[in-house]
Formats: C-alpha cells, structure tokens, sequence
C-alpha cells in the first residue's frame, strides 16, 4: 500500500462512516463499530511518514496533506486512543441513551483530530481546526443539564473567539507568502521577513493558546471535561486539544530565534504549570482534576516551545512531539479509569488504582515508565537554568496533583463493595494504560534520545526519581494532616463572569433603546440629510 | 469603451429575462390566482434556464451581454448590459424566486371548490413583479431606467409586506413605503443634477464624461443616501424589522435576500461604475462606517430579540453591514468580489432561515425563541437546514459566508486597513452569539413531544435545505463565480489607489 | 435671470417645502400630500434642466421632459399605493398613525 492510499483512507473511513450517518439503521450499528474509524489512520501514522508531501488537485485549493515525524507521532498515539475510547464507548453507554447526534459529533471530532496532524496546507488545516473544536460542542452539551449548558456556551465562545483570530492571522499569512502559497511550510518561511510579524504572531499564540488552555484562557477547560461524557472528556482532553498543540508545532518559526516571543511563551507557559496544579489540589471532582492536569501538563508544553523559539532550535518540535504524544495517551487513560472507578466497588479498586497510578504518575516522570521517556525528551531545550529548574519543580507539582487525583479517584467508588467493572469498560482502560507505559519506549529510537544504557543508567533514573517521590511524599502529608483547602468553583474565572455578563446585559439594553430612538420617523430622516451632507462634504474634501 | 458587439450572440435572453416575468403577470391577472402558482412555476422554471444561458453567454464571450432595444443606441435609446456582476446575481435571483415558489404555502394556492381570496393572487403577482423589477435593476444600463426598476421593486416589495392585512404589518408597510419613496426622491434628485451637468444618464457615457465636481459630489451623495434608506443601512434601518418580521415567511425570504439587495446594487454601479476614483477615500470610509455601526448594532440588537423572526430581521441589518465594508476598500480587487459574494452568499442563507423560521412558527404558532423547546425532534430537517444556514451567517468554513470574511480581511490587511478586520471578527462573534441563542432552544429537547397540528409537507422542508446547501456550495466552489464576477468590470484597471 | 433660474429657485422650494412635510407632518395623508410635493419640486428641476439645455431654436431638451412624463407615472402609482394602505389601515384601526410602539411588534402573532 503506497504512502498516498494510507493518508488519503485515514480519513476517507471516517467520512465514509459520517456519511453513513445519514441512515438510521446504520448510525445504530455505527455505535458499536466507532473503534474501527481511526484504523486507517494508526495504519497510516505507522507506515505512512514521507516527508514529501502527498498533493491532491482540486479547485480552486490544492490539499496538501503531509506526515512528518511530529505529526506521525502525535497521529499515533491520538488515532490508539479514539480506538481505545472507541472500545469504550458501547459499555458506557450500555444502560443509558445513545443518540445518533452523539455518533455524528464523535465522528466529526474524530475527522477534524485525525486531519489536523496530516494537514499540510492553511485551507485544510483551518478546516480541519473547525471540525475538531465546533461539533465537540454537542459532546460537550450531551447530557443536557443546566451546568453542561453553560461549559458548552463558554466552550464555544472561546472555541469562535479563537478560530476568528486564527482566520485573522492565517490571512495576514498569506498576504505576507510571495506567490500567495497556501502551503503551510511556505507561509511560515515568509514569516521571517513580514513586516507584520509582531501581528500575525500574536495572533496565532492567542488563537492557538485558547486551544491549550494557556493562562488566563483556561477556564473552558475544567468546565467542558467535567461536563462531557467519560468517552468524550477522554478524546477531548487526549487528542482534541492537540490540535492546538500541532498548530504551535507547525506554525510557529523555530528556524529563527525570537527571545521576546519565546521567553513570553515560556513564562505564560510555566504560570499555567504551576497554577494548573495549586487549583486542581482543591478540586474533588477528579475529572476537574485531570482537567487542571491538562492546563499544567500544555502550559508546560509551551514552556518548552518557547524556549525551542527563543534559541532558534529546531529540534524541539519532534521533542514536544514526543512529550504531547505521551500525554495524549496519558489523559485519556486516566478518563477512562474515572469511567471504570465510578462503577467499581470498592474492595476491587485496586484493579484501577493500581495501574493508574503507575499511569499517573508516569505523567510526573517516574522511572522506567514511558513519561520518564518524554521528560528526558524535553531536558535538552529546557536547559539547566531557571527552566530546568522550574521544569523539575513542576513535575514535583504534578506528582502531587497525581496522588490527589488517586486519592478523589479512589473516592468515587461504587458503594457495593464486590461489584466488579463490566469487561467492555475494563479493557479500553487497562489497554491504554499499557499503550500509556509502552508506547513512548517502542517510540523512543526514532526520538534521538540517546542509547539504552545511559537511560537506564542510575544517575539518570534518580534524576527522575526524585521530583516524583518528593511529590508523593507531600500528597501523603497534607493527606495525613487532613489540611483544609479553600474551595475554588470549577473554571475558578469563569465564577467572576457573573458581573461581567451583567455588564453586556446592560450594554445590550442600551442598544436597544438606542434603536428605538433611531428607529423615530424624524430622527431617521434627519440621518438620512446628514448622511447627504457627510458625503458631500467628505467627496470635496478627498476627491 | 472596449469593443462590445451592438448585439451580442445570447443578447435575446436578456430581453426574455425582462419580457417573461411581465408576461406572468399579465397571465396571472387573466387566469387568476387558480392558475397562480402553475403559471408562476413554469415562468420561473423557464427563468432559471434562461439565467443560466446569460451566465453562460457571459462566461463565454468573456464579457458583457449587451442588447439594444429598437437597435436605437444610448443616449436616446435603451441599452441592457450584462456584465458578471448583473450574471452572477440573476442566477441567484432566480433560484431564490424558485425556491419561494416552490415552498409558498397552501394558503397562496386556492383549492378546489373554493373561491380565490386576496392573498393567493397578489402572492404570485408579487412574486413575479419582484423578479422583473430585480432582473431590470440587474441589466440596466441607464441611471434613469435604474430609477424605473427600483420603484417597481419597492411596489412590489410593500404589498408583500402587508399580504396578510393585520395592523401592525399595515403599518410596517406604510413606513416603508414612505421612507423608500423619501429615498427614490433623493436618488431622482441626484439623477436630476447629473442631468444637468452632462446631458446624459447612461451609465458608460457618464463613466467617460464625469468630472470630480460639486455637482457630481451632491449627486452621488444624494443618489447614494436614498439607496442607502431603501437598502436599510444603519442607521437609517428604520422600516426594516418591522416589515421583514411580519410578512408571510416566503416575502420575508424575497425581501431579506433580493429586495434590499437590488438598492445596494445600484450603489456599486454607482461607486464603481459611473464614477469610480471620484468620491474619495473619506467618503469611503464613512459608508465602511455605517456598514460597521450596522454589523455591531445590528448584532447586538439581535441578541437581545425574544422572537425568532424579529432576530432574523435585525441579522439582515447586521449582513447587510458586510456589504458596505467594500467601499472604503475599493481599490482591492478582493473587496469588490467579497462584497459581491456576501451578497450572493447572504440571499441564500437569509432566504433558508426565514423559510424554515416560517416552519417551525406554523407547528409552534408563535415564534417565541424561549418556547421553541422540541422543535427540533419535531422538524429536524427544518432545524438542520436553519443550523447549515446559520454556520453561513457566521463565517464557519466551508461556507459562503466564510469565503466572504476571508475575501475583506485580505482586502482590509492588503489596503492597511486592518480596523475593518476587527470590525469583521467582532460580528462574526455576535452572530455567532445570537444564531447560538436562537438554536440552543430549538434544539433542547422538550418534556412532552410536540404533535404536529399539520403535517408538514416534506416538499417544502426540502426546498429549504436546498437553499441552505446553495449556500454552502457557494462558499466550496468559489472559484468560478469569482472569476465570473470579475467579467466586463471596465474600469477596475483605471481605479487610482486612494 | 433666466427664466430657467425662477424655475431652478421654485423647484428648491418646493424640493424644501416637501422635505419639511414628509419629515415634520405625523400624519401619513399629509405625508404622501407632502411626497407628491417634493416630487413636483423634483419635475419642476428637470424641466429647468430642459430649458436650460435646449438646443438653438427649440423650446426645450426633449429626453427630460420624457422622463418627467415617467416620473409623473410613477408618483402617481406610489400615492396610489400610499393612499391603498392607508385606507385599509383606517378600516382595520380606525386610526391613521404610524407609530411603531415596541409593545405592538411583541405582541402581535406570527403569520405564517
């Protein structure tokens, strides 16, 4: 099977599938058969890398679709989970209603999640961008209370507000290419000499940044996974959010170093860090947990592309990568033990707790797992300055928030004691545990990081060994001391929006008087001469 | 002026295109409103055929359609032209009409046995009126003849308005009638000045003899005014809600997507056409103004609507906005294809959502956006088309209306205009505020299942989402209408940059 | 002064007199009455154009007073319009006013 079939049926099954969507009879078949969708994709990801792109002629817009090593790397671990959560979702749903509009949104998430690692030019990518974060809205929204309303309002607005700067900024991209290029490797070349750099870049950081989560844009985050369904909450956080990050990786110039720009990433980037953590010990839904995990472990991850673009180097995209890649496979396992957890009962939690702390705790570095792996990646660009430094303290900050995490996990057990998990939600969840451990270290010889034996070597597996335990360490204390934490709401900003949207309400009062006294049979027709006498004027004056 | 042919091969469907609608009416006075709709749907059947044939002489011959009536040429005579802009927006015209034909309810059509009321013949009178007057305003070559078409598009425009004969459309009617006839004075005055100063009111003579002047400033400002009051523009929108929220949903489908669009076309042929690097850059930036006052207010006032309908109408204020960001950009190439897309891509989108806005008020009987709980179970053909139509409004890829905000931000970056941009991202987020409320309701589920007083016809559920799918094939293909808008534009090459 | 000049003066108070009423006047009759004036005003300019643009020993240009003639025609058919409406409105409200009242288009039902 030649590279071009593999790209081009990673995503033709998926929308063969959507398609089929259109019959009712199918679409209830399809809820059972959601796992096979991103096949051609995992085929695809493993066989398919080519660093020439694959071109597909069309009018007016030529699609480029492209697989390097970053986009190879994410698209694996993203297309392992949606067949994990794939798996997942027809004992979840066993018990409750599924309706097709579930389906469609997944497969349409799934399409735009899958697409965006292979989009190699700004038409698809921003089309692809479209499709992973508009139809999560009806993920998001799918249980239908009041409280997954409101994650869905603030979902989307951050969701249109974001995609608007992205348009903004793509079309200054392409007013800055020479021949008008679409292809995304061209614009980012021209970027080194645009006059409007400054404007596009900011654009991109933001847009890209709400997607991330980037402090203050965050608060989306915890709202929409506590809300979503376990399968949803498990692709979005995993793979759906990567999107953003592909959309760094690719777009932002690591040819050139640009300090200012990287230092600012890097330090918005370890704010979120630090902040994802300090917020999410105060949590107790543990989905609101992982979903501040996943606003420290992104501001993490930009911290280290930040420091990539400050030196001008590279080599940090594949890294970053690699980092994303674990953490994708990382955050939905831990979903789908959340999933497992609320039906298990409590004599059999050691079958989630167990490997789940392995699981979580690898996110923090510990050794041997695969996150050991994916920390080691990102040493090099850290550096050993006030990065490095902060880079260890985080993953010590994450190791807390892990245990806290095990501790609400723990909690949530099912009353009767002896009830066990049925299989359909057991294995998904212990499979991607497994993929979570083993992935990064079947990964790891294309990733450069060095030979077996000075990975395993002791030096290096104290260097990792320490954040960790010291993490642990503290959980138990604060644990054992049974501190009391002040309750912070989920979205902790999004609770000061009340004033705020009390403000617009206002506004938009005024409006509307306004219109009623413009709406006036003479104030019209007054405007109407004044408009005459404005033009004239304005014609003498600039003709 | 460049070589165009006294009377270019195709030139015969240009005269169809005016001569059927006309012979419609007659026929439908004769006939009665029996035979309305028959009548109606053939003629219109027949128009689309004969607008693709004009779309297609154009794209063939690579420019204007031109046909003299009589062989007597301007300044005495008649002279139809049409270029790729007047092509591209009969199409459109005529599908729309079709479309509105096609869904018109049952009420329109006079059943066996029974008399035919009011309404079911002035309907398809109106109907038709409104596709000769658009068809004329489009092939229209002489300022005066202009004048002519517009007045018989408001008269065919205001008894839409009030076909139903409640008071408050009554009302809504008068106001418009009056205001637009304020506006139609204005423009004759203009007209009148022209006159004046160069003897003739041919759009190609004038282009050749115009002078920047006093004389020519006050006319195209007064010219501009009244188009502006009869194109609803901010802040002279005065009867627009009103009259677009209490007609019957298929006038309401003509007048957002074709009426208001036919006054503002006779502001580019006048902007640039007539007189092109006359007017300014400030004068263009005061109409770039209204057109943003109108895109924020509009979408604004919007949001704070309690009725789907009404929400709707004040939309089309805040689209209507888009239209006009074109003019301080005039010098880019973009601007005028985006405007002319915008308004392409609106006439399908508008005319979808108030057609299914008018589906889901007859199941509901109200159009009460707090209380549309259900109605997407109900009719979700109807929901899914009003969603595909409100993802145009918006902006989301791969539409028309995205295609639209991508053509201004080129042209706004290109031009260093970059205020039009964020004026351009700030109503995207409104209307995507306000489609969001209004479908956030209609797409909840409600308690009790809500039965259906009538079946709806499945026919006119199709004939919407047919629209709403113009719209996004508008914006997947853009590629030929681009290149077909760009057809016989003489004077793009002697635009000054301002 | 040319009697094209009184001609052009007459027709700006007239253009003047019909603006005042059609904005000031509340009263839709008074309105159209105040229309039909601004449209004579607006004739009454073209036929100065006419006179002033005579060719040598004719009376007056032609094509304006062809377009005047249209012109008759077409504020004829609005008053006729205007006029239509306005009837009807006073058999279904007994009224003739205008105003728009922000109760009155939230209250009223929905035609479909």
């Amino acid at each position: 099977m030649n590279p071009e079939t593999l790209l081009l049926s990673a995503l033709g099954l998926p929308v063969a599938m959507l398609l089929g969507c259109l019959s009712a009879r199918l679409r209830k078949m399809m809820q059972r058969g959601l796992w096979i969708a991103p096949v051609p994709a995992l085929a695809a990801a493993l066989f398919g890398t080519r660093t020439s792109p694959v071109v597909l002629s069309g009018e007016p817009y030529h699609v480029t679709l492209m697989l390097d090593a970053s986009g190879s790397m994410l698209l694996t671990a993203a297309s392992l989970l949606w067949i994990a959560a794939g798996f997942y979702v027809p004992a979840f749903f066993r018990g409750r209603v599924m309706t097709g509009s579930f389906t469609v949104c997944w497969l349409f998430t799934l399409i735009g999640s899958l697409g965006i690692f292979l989009a190699a030019d700004l038409v698809s990518f921003f089309l692809c961008y479209a499709l992973v974060s508009l139809p999560a809205y009806g993920l998001v929204t799918y249980d239908g209370t009041p409280v997954a309303r409101r994650a869905g309002a603030i979902y989307m607005g951050f969701v249109l507000l974001g995609e608007n700067l992205l348009l903004m900024g793509f079309v200054l991209l392409v007013a800055n290419t020479p021949d008008g290029s679409l292809r995304i490797a061209d614009a980012v070349d021209a970027l080194q000499a645009a006059p409007s750099r400054a404007a596009i870049l900011s654009l991109l950081i933001v847009g890209f940044g709400m997607k991330i989560a980037l402090l203050p844009m965050h608060f989306w985050m915890p709202l929409s996974y506590t809300a979503s369904p376990i399968p949803a909450a498990a692709v979005l956080s995993g793979a759906a959010v990567k999107a953003g990050v592909i959309g760094l990786i690719r777009f932002l110039p690591f040819d050139m170093a640009l300090p200012g720009w990287g230092e600012l990433l890097t330090i918005v980037g370890f704010c979120g860090a630090f902040y994802g953590v300090v917020v999410g010990i105060t949590q107790s839904n543990p989905k609101t947990v992982l979903a501040y995990s996943s606003v420290s472990q992104m501001g993490f991850l930009a911290a280290v592309l930040g420091m990539g673009l400050s030196a001008g180097d590279a080599s940090v995209a594949p890294l970053a990568a690699f980092y994303a890649a674990h953490h994708v496979l990382v955050k939905g396992a831990l979903f789908l033990a959340v999933g497992v957890a609320a039906v298990t009962g409590t004599r059999r939690m050691g079958l989630v707790v167990g490997p789940g702390a392995i699981v979580a705790l690898g996110l923090a570095g510990l050794p041997l797992t695969g996150g050991a792996l994916a920390k080691l990646a990102v040493k090099d660009p850290l550096g050993y300055g006030i990065a490095g430094t902060l880079a260890v303290l985080s993953a010590a900050g994450t190791a807390l928030l892990m245990m806290h995490f095990l501790f609400r996990l723990a909690a949530t057990a099912d009353q009767a004691p002896n009830k066990p998990a049925s299989l359909g939600l057991v294995v998904p969840w212990l499979a991607a545990a497994l993929l979570c451990l083993i992935g990064p270290w079947a990964c790891y010889p294309y990733s450069g990081l060095g030979t077996p034996s000075e990975i395993l070597a002791p030096a290096a597996l104290w260097k990792t060994f320490w954040p960790v335990a010291s993490g642990v360490i503290v959980a138990l204390v604060f644990r054992r001391s049974n501190v009391r934490l002040p309750r912070i709401p989920e979205g902790d900003i999004a609770a000061l929006g009340g004033w705020l949207s009390r403000l617009a309400t206002a506004c938009g009062a005024v409006f509307v008087k306004v219109d009623g006294v413009l709406r006036l049979w003479t104030t019209a027709c007054l405007a109407l001469l004044l408009i005459v006498v404005f033009l004239t004027v304005a014609m003498r004056a600039g003709g | 002026m460049p070589s165009e042919a006294m009377a270019s091969p195709n030139a015969g469907f240009l005269v169809l295109a005016l001569a059927l609608p006309v012979a419609g009416i007659l026929l439908v006075f004769l006939a009665g409103g029996r035979y309305g709709r028959g009548i109606t749907l053939t003629l219109v059947l027949a128009g689309v055929g004969i607008a693709a044939a004009i779309a297609d002489g154009v794209w063939r011959t690579g420019d204007a359609l031109t046909y003299l009536a009589g062989g007597w040429a301007p300044p005495l005579g008649i002279k139809l032209r049409a270029d790729g802009l007047s092509a591209a927006m009969i199409v459109v015209t005529s599908i729309v009409i079709l479309a509105a034909g096609l869904y018109a309810p049952n009420e329109f059509r006079v059943a066996q046995g029974k008399s035919e009321t009011r309404a079911s013949l002035s309907f398809w009178v109106l109907l038709l009126s409104v596709w000769a007057a658009m068809n004329a305003v489009f092939l229209g070559n002489d300022l005066f003849n202009l004048y002519v078409a517009l007045e018989l598009l408001t008269f065919a425009g205001v008894p839409l308005v009030c076909l139903s004969g409640s008071p408050a459309t009554l009302t809504a009617a008068l106001r418009y009638l009056l205001f637009a006839l304020l506006g139609s004075a204005l423009y004759l005055l203009g007209a009148v000045l022209l006159y004046g100063s160069y003897g003739t009111l041919d759009i190609g003579l004038l282009a050749a003899q115009v002078r920047p002047e006093p004389a020519l400033w006050l006319a195209i400002a007064l010219m501009t005014a009244g188009l502006a009051a009869k194109t609803a523009l901010f802040p002279v929108h005065i009867w627009l809600p009103p009259a677009h929220s209490g007609a019957p949903p298929a006038a309401s489908a003509l007048l957002s997507a074709l009426v208001v669009k036919g006054s503002f076309f006779l502001i580019v042929r006048l902007w640039f056409d007539v007189a092109p690097a006359m007017t300014g850059a400030i004068a263009g930036q005061i109409l770039g103004a209204m057109g943003a006052g109108a895109i924020v207010f509009g979408g604004v006032v919007a949001l704070r609507q309690t009725r789907l309908k009404l929400l709707i109408a004040y939309s089309t204020v805040a689209q209507i906005g888009y239209l006009f960001l074109m003019f301080p950009l005039a010098a880019e190439p973009n601007a005028l294809a985006g405007g002319m897309f915008q308004a392409i891509s609106h006439a399908f989108a508008k005319a979808a959502m108030f057609m299914a806005a008018g589906l889901m008020a007859g199941v509901l009987g109200h159009d009460r956006i707090a209380d549309l709980r259900g109605i997407g179970r109900a009719l979700p053909i109807t929901v899914f088309a009003f969603g595909l139509a409100a993802l145009s409004l918006v902006g989301v890829p791969p539409s028309g209306g995205f295609f639209t905000k991508c053509l201004l931000l080129s042209a706004s970056f290109t031009a260093g205009q970059w205020w039009w941009g964020a004026v351009i991202l700030a109503g995207g987020l409104l209307a995507g505020a306000y489609m969001f409320r209004a479908l956030m309701p209609a797409l909840a589920n409600s308690e009790i299942p809500l039965t259906l007083p009538a079946p709806v016809s499945r026919g006119r559920e199709i004939v919407v989402l047919a629209l709403a799918v113009c719209a996004l094939l508008v914006g997947m293909f853009p590629q030929r209408p681009i290149e077909l808008l760009q057809i016989g534009r003489v004077h793009l090459s002697e635009v000054a940059p301002q | 002064m040319s009697i094209a000049t009184v001609f052009g003066i007459c027709a700006a108070c007239l253009v003047g007199l019909g603006l005042y009423g059609l904005i000031v006047q509340p009263q839709p009759l008074r309105k159209i009455l105040a229309f039909n004036i601004l449209g004579g005003g607006i004739f009454l300019l073209f036929g100065a154009v006419a006179r002033r643009g005579a060719a040598a020993g004719m009376g007056g240009d032609p094509v304006p007073q062809a377009l005047v003639i249209t012109g008759i025609v077409v504020a004829f058919s609005a008053t006729a319009l205007g006029v239509a409406i306005l009837l009807r409105l006073f058999e279904e409200t007994g009224g003739t006013s205008l105003r728009d009242t922000p109760k009155e288009s939230q209250s009223q039902e929905t035609n479909s």
